[in-house]
């Protein structure tokens, strides 16, 4: 009886305790540094190091990393799905072209790139499926937790040809993001990538910076005039045409 | 919620601490895959035909005039409508009928379009459509 007197009276505490709020990350957020901006060191990203890929993927990743620096340096698309109109997918939305929305509540959180109006929806408390239980998609299937102040999301469900720097993976493929706030106004995502095609895990970070006030504009693929031609060359369809 | 604080601190300024200089990318012997010549500009003058607010990206149809009263048209391709929004253009920042400037990375093939580096519009006024990583298209006379 004394026992279950204390549990009840440890229990009442509990529910009196201040609940240590899970910081609201909901507001629109864009990459940081931006493109030409230094970098405040404390927050800046590292590079992204090379995917580890075990030795039988590593040789034809190369190859297509020679054509992706080409294209960088003549500031070309890096890739054909931004000339055919296709989304980023999961991981590479994460640090898509154009600002980015958090919608954050207790049971669900979205996150909104607005190039190409691409949605990631992720269910709080819910268990990951097996990666074969779901069917490939861009975004994937994703579920969330708060570890303290850490919002960590696993994602599961990419199709192969979705790919971050052209690095090829499975239908296998985990992605677990752990976002921190460094500052009120400073994100962090730390990223990990776990494939049977890796060595082992690939990791990286981003940063994303407040934008206060910022509305996501849409994006619709309305008229698209680009198009890649039979030798592999990027090409404008003119007016008429 | 338990009493977890902070983020190991220690961990993440070590990552922070070591940000690298990212080493420049070796030249390569490449196909290119651009379809704009970023190593010269033209100048075109004329009259707008079309503005078109779209994505994935903005468009502007000129009659441009050419010597001897001759008009040859041209297809311009701007920016994402969102670059644009945010650089300060609406959709209704030209209009057809608009006489205007426009400094251009022409075609690499040659025919008559390019993507638009700048335009004046008939108030004078220089609008710059957010070409990113604009300082690698050369302007030339």
């Amino acid at each position: 009886m004394a026992s279950k007197v204390l549990l009840f009276g440890a229990s009442l505490a509990l529910l009196a305790a201040p609940v240590a709020a899970e910081p609201d990350l909901t507001g629109s957020w864009e990459r940081y540094p931006l493109p030409g901006e230094t970098p405040d060191p404390r927050w800046a990203p590292g590079p992204i190091p090379d995917p580890p890929l075990k030795p039988e993927y590593k040789a034809p990743w190369e190859e297509n990393q020679a054509k992706l620096r080409s294209r960088l340096a003549e500031s070309q698309p890096a890739g054909d799905n931004y000339v055919q109109c296709i989304p980023d997918g999961m991981p590479a939305m994460m640090q898509g072209m154009f600002p980015m929305e958090i919608f954050q509540r207790p049971e669900q959180v979205n996150i909104t790139q607005e190039a190409f109006n691409q949605t990631r929806r992720v269910y709080m408390g819910e268990t990951l499926p097996k990666w074969d239980e779901v069917d490939p998609m861009f975004y994937g299937r994703s579920v969330g937790r708060w570890e303290g102040d850490t919002l960590v999301i696993e994602t599961i469900g990419i199709k192969e040809h979705v790919q971050f720097r052209w690095a090829p993976h499975s239908e296998e493929m985990k992605i677990t993001e752990r976002l921190t706030l460094l500052a009120p106004n400073i994100l962090r995502n730390e990223i990990k990538i776990e494939d049977p095609y890796l060595a082992e895990p690939w990791t990286y970070s981003y940063t994303y910076r407040r934008m206060p006030g910022y509305k996501l504009l849409e994006y619709v693929c309305e008229d698209n005039r680009d198009y890649v031609d039979e030798n592999g060359q990027h090409r404008l369809r003119l007016q008429g045409e | 919620m338990n009493g977890f604080k902070g983020i190991g601190s220690p961990r993440l300024l070590g990552m922070l601490l070591g940000v690298a200089a990212v080493s420049a990318t070796p030249a390569l012997a490449h196909h290119s895959f651009a379809m704009f010549d970023n190593t010269r500009s033209i100048t075109i003058h004329g009259k707008v035909t079309t503005y078109q607010w779209t994505n994935p990206h903005g468009y502007l149809e000129i009659d441009a005039e050419q010597a001897g009263g001759e008009t040859r048209h041209y297809t311009l391709e701007m920016t994402s409508i969102n670059m644009l929004s945010r650089g300060g253009w609406t959709s209704r920042t030209v209009k057809a009928g608009d006489e205007v400037t426009a400094i251009v990375a022409p075609l690499r093939d040659g025919r008559d379009g390019g993507l638009l580096l700048e335009l004046v519009l008939p108030s004078g006024k220089h609008m710059l459509p957010g070409v990113p990583n604009a300082q690698n298209y050369k302007r030339t006379p």
